[in-house]
């Protein structure tokens, strides 16, 4: 069995454990991290994208709040590129309490969010899709968050610092060395192959899996799974992040990302964060709640729906509603909790304060390696944000836009050119489109892949770069994936897409007749 | 006096019915939001390529089996007699686009992801690609041409099941350096017309290819002079050369539009795009004029009677709102086999049988969608195409074929109505 050593080793590679990683690797530990799938893939890439201005916790978890704004500003400074500059606003619709504004400015003053009450004329004007019906509507620094480029950007960043990153890692084991972890048995998904990982301190940070990592070192960690549901729709209607002016509810923000908009989102508690089914009742829920904000929406275009598990960490109290649960993270040192040394389990949490908590956790890291180490995270930007420019929506298309016709577009709702594909198919070494979907934004788009998958098969193809039995399968397994989230909103003229899609799958290119 | 019908929709079974009610003597308006699926599908007559799955050799031999599985089929709507009768037709009225085949067998012809598709009748640029008799296939590509993987197509087609033993392989040209960019297929296509490109192909191509081998291009070869371009290459290259149908826009499907339609014009047809069917003024049972929505307001068109071409859900003849329930969307005419709504619409594998997939509107055998009792909704209202119930067309190959059939048999059935005269459109 190949082996490893480092000082550090990150279970998970979600936003949290890319974070610790780099924290770490800046921090001059050498570092491995695992992950049983691809970076990003877990609940950090199925949420809604939005970087909180604290706004929504203001009234009901104060502290949440106020850490939300401090990385808010930390977050837009040294992941300006993954940062979109939106602004946010809460309104109440007819269905809100116009008295909870109130309550809401009040939370923003006490916790240090700014927020502003405008008139509701001028709310019009700024997002004219919006309800008329409004009450009353409040400014607030909210923004949108690329998740995929803070996690990628993170995972280079380490990589940069010696840390080795390691998609489609499992973990099969954690090492005891009597009260003491000292490691973990993985598993390479692809190769089949297993690999020891040796390491001074071993942070679980595989979110709402932790309490699954936790029981392999027989400690008890409940980590409840909270699951939303999110709904992308064709366009933005959108163009700042659009909250419901009340106390936290189903269905009550409405966020502008990339080229789509998201509503989002429910909280119902699940058994296993593995098994999660999209509710048609979910559905129609968030089709109504998004009716509210923006007349038509029920009817307009729905693109696709997924599901994130949240990560919920109570230490003792049974709670009956999730949302009741603190948006908090949670940083449980295993030896002083439980007896268990070298191990720390970093949960709870949300992605907009991913970089605060992978700073205490290397802090407790330092605490147990006896090192002074401190934290860089606040200062350095990330790979691609080094110029502090925010990301724009226009970014591609101002790429493109000095030789408009300098190569072809292999997919044309997310602007990705032929080369680009290449340069990530080459670089990550996958034949899993969806590893590309969530690097590139690939299939996407309004077409969802009708278009650009046949075309990225060829190119994964062409020239031998791998055998054809594997381009059909990742063709075909991208269309399974696909319908995952594409058939529980079809309607309207969505159908009509995905309707094209089946004639060109199945009626031209006749792919479910491909040689086994 | 002559006859005024309306045909709603401008698919092949739209054009087909109104050439056909031309030839009875009916004066015919088209009305439509636009092309149909002409300019997406690969322009060859499927008239039944699969049945539970299995590859379909001969369409007139599995008629009994696949009606055993699809009782409620288009296709029992219409006698085989009709079907024949129809690509006979169509192949006489099309002959400039040579095409070839029928009922008794099968051709296979490659898809562009390189799988062995069953059709019944193919255009004459098509038809050396077909795979039946086994041989040596070169399948020839265009770097910078994102549409067409010739590498996917060989590699595939060497393990595809065929009748007899094939080999495959791929050739990929440099496009000339023209800035040609993102290229798509209308764009090669035009460049294909010219002489200029041909020499380029011929040239390019003389010293890579072995003997008797078939060459396969993308089905781009001209929009205006395809004909002549495909003879010139099969001369000059002396080989067989056959075009492969790939991702829209279908350049054979804009030619078997161009065709029809200017057998259409000639023969005084009237098409009217860029407008919505809206509904229909009816009296005693039988629709005396069609409404029709344009930019400016609603128009009214008289009409003797109608063919209802709208399509499925791709084109609109068909639409599921957001609570799940399926209408017809001009007429609101009744909808049979969609899942009520609440209920499953959908099979959580994409390749499954979707319950939704076999929705549309039931007919008689005059094609006249019919009501929960089986009565015809209106006398003179026929409907042809992708939107009758019954058919999974993208899984059966059977698109064209049905649209082809019906708007023929709907036709003809049309003819056989009593006749009245009829006025001009008035606003």
């Amino acid at each position: 069995m190949n082996s490893l050593e480092a000082d550090v080793l990150v279970i998970g590679g979600g936003s949290t454990g890319a974070g610790v990683a780099r924290d770490a690797a800046l921090r001059g530990f050498s570092t491995v991290l695992v992950e049983r799938r691809d970076l990003g893939d877990g609940t950090t890439g199925r949420f809604h994208g939005l970087l909180h201005s604290g706004g929504r916790y203001a009234v009901k978890d104060p502290s949440a709040a106020r850490e939300c704004i401090s990385e808010n500003r930390i977050l837009r400074r040294i992941a300006s590129d993954c940062v979109e500059d939106t602004g946010g606003m809460f309104v109440s619709t007819p269905w809100d309490d116009p008295d909870y504004g109130d309550l809401f400015l009040k939370g923003c003053q006490d916790t240090g969010v700014p927020a502003e009450e405008i008139p509701v004329g001028e709310a019009i004007r700024r997002e004219p899709r919006l309800n008329p019906d409004i009450r009353r509507a409040f400014v607030v620094p909210d923004a949108a968050v690329d998740p995929w480029k803070v996690v990628w950007a993170c995972a280079r960043s380490a990589e940069e610092h010696g840390a080795r990153i390691l998609p489609y890692h499992r973990v099969l084991d954690l090492e005891l060395d009597g009260e003491r972890v000292v490691g973990a048995r993985v598993r390479d998904e692809h190769s089949g192959e297993e690999l020891r990982v040796r390491a001074r301190v071993v942070v679980n940070a595989a979110g709402a899996w932790a309490g699954q990592i936790a029981e392999l070192a027989h400690c008890t960690v409940n980590v409840r799974a909270g699951m939303g549901l999110m709904i992308a729709m064709n366009h933005r209607f959108v163009n700042m992040c659009i909250n419901r002016c009340k106390r936290p509810a189903d269905g009550d923000i409405l966020m502008p990302i990339r080229t789509v908009c998201v509503i989002g989102t429910t909280d119902l508690f699940v058994p296993d964060p593995d098994v999660t089914e999209i509710r048609q009742a979910d559905v129609d829920l968030l089709l109504d709640e998004g009716e509210k904000l923006v007349p038509g929406f029920r009817e307009a275009r729905a693109l696709h729906a997924w599901v994130g598990v949240r990560p919920l960490f109570e230490e003792t109290a049974k709670v009956a509603d999730t949302r009741d649960v603190t948006r908090s993270h949670a940083l449980l040192d295993h030896d002083s909790r439980d007896g268990v040394a070298g191990f720390l389990t970093i949960t709870g949490g949300k992605a907009t304060t991913f970089r605060l908590m992978a700073e205490v956790t290397v802090d407790a890291v330092c605490q147990h390696l006896g090192e002074q180490r401190p934290c860089t995270t606040a200062d350095e930007s990330l790979p691609g944000s080094e110029r502090h420019v925010m990301y724009r929506l226009d970014a591609r298309l101002a790429a493109r836009e000095p030789v408009p016709q300098a190569e072809e577009i292999v997919c044309e709702c997310e602007l990705i050119t032929r080369s680009a594909l290449e340069a990530a198919i080459d670089r990550r070494g996958t034949t899993n489109l969806d590893d590309i979907r969530r690097l590139l934004r690939l299939a996407m788009g309004p077409c969802q892949g009708g278009f650009c998958i046949y075309r990225a098969a060829g190119i994964l193809h062409h020239g031998g770069r791998v055998d054809v039995s594997v381009a059909n399968r990742a063709l075909l397994d991208f269309l399974e994936e696909r319908w995952k989230g594409v058939h529980p909103i079809l309607h309207g003229d969505q159908l009509r897409q995905s309707r094209l899609d089946d004639w060109i799958f199945q009626g031209i290119l006749d792919v479910e007749h491909l040689p086994a | 006096m002559t006859t005024q019908s309306v045909v709603i929709g401008a698919g092949l079974a739209g054009l087909t019915a109104a050439l056909r009610l031309t030839e009875h003597g009916h004066r015919v308006v088209i009305v439509a939001r636009g092309a149909g699926a002409t300019h997406l599908a690969p322009a060859t007559v499927d008239v039944l390529g699969y049945v539970g799955g299995e590859r379909v050799d001969s369409p007139v031999a599995s008629f009994d089996q696949f009606f055993a599985r699809s009782p409620d089929h288009p296709y029992r709507r219409v006698a085989l007699a009709q079907v024949e009768a129809a690509l006979t037709w169509f192949s006489a009225r099309l002959a400039g686009l040579g095409y070839t085949g029928g009922l008794a067998e099968n051709l296979l012809l490659s898809t562009a992801i390189g799988v062995a598709r069953p059709s019944a009748l193919v255009p004459r640029t098509m038809i050396g690609g077909d795979l039946r008799a086994g041989g040596r296939f070169v399948f020839v590509g265009f770097r910078g041409f994102k549409d067409f993987h010739p590498s996917l197509i060989a590699d595939n087609l060497t393990r595809a099941q065929v009748p007899a033993p094939l080999t495959a392989r791929a050739v990929e040209l440099a496009l000339p350096r023209d800035r040609l960019g993102d290229l798509g297929g209308r764009r090669l296509a035009e460049r294909f017309d010219s002489r200029q490109y041909r020499d380029w192909l011929v040239e390019s191509l003389r010293d890579k290819l072995e003997p008797d081998e078939r060459v396969g291009l993308p089905a781009v070869l001209g929009l205006r002079r395809a004909e002549e371009t495909w003879q010139e290459l099969e001369n000059r290259l002396e080989r067989h050369v056959f075009e492969v149908p790939t991702l829209p826009p279908s350049i054979p499907g804009l030619r078997l539009f161009d065709a029809l339609t200017a057998r259409l014009r000639a023969a005084g047809v009237r098409v009217v795009f860029g407008v919505t069917a809206v509904g229909a003024s009816a009296h005693d049972g039988r629709i005396e004029a069609v409404a029709v929505a344009n930019a400016s307001g609603t128009v009214s068109y008289p009409a003797h009677s109608v063919v209802l071409a709208s399509g499925g859900f791709a084109s609109g003849g068909l639409a599921l709102d957001s609570r799940g329930v399926t209408r017809e969307t001009v007429f609101d005419l009744p909808v049979a086999g969609a899942p009520a709504a609440g209920s499953v619409r959908f099979a959580p594998r994409y390749f499954d049988d979707q319950p939704l997939a076999g929705s549309g509107v039931p007919v008689d055998d005059q094609l006249r969608p019919v009501d929960a009792d089986g009565k015809p909704v209106f006398g003179n209202l026929h409907a042809a195409g992708a939107i009758l119930a019954g058919a999974v067309p993208w899984k059966e190959k059977s698109g064209t074929g049905i649209s082809l059939a019906t708007g023929y048999a709907a036709a003809d059935a049309i003819r056989g109505a009593p006749v009245t005269s009829m006025a001009e459109p008035v606003r």
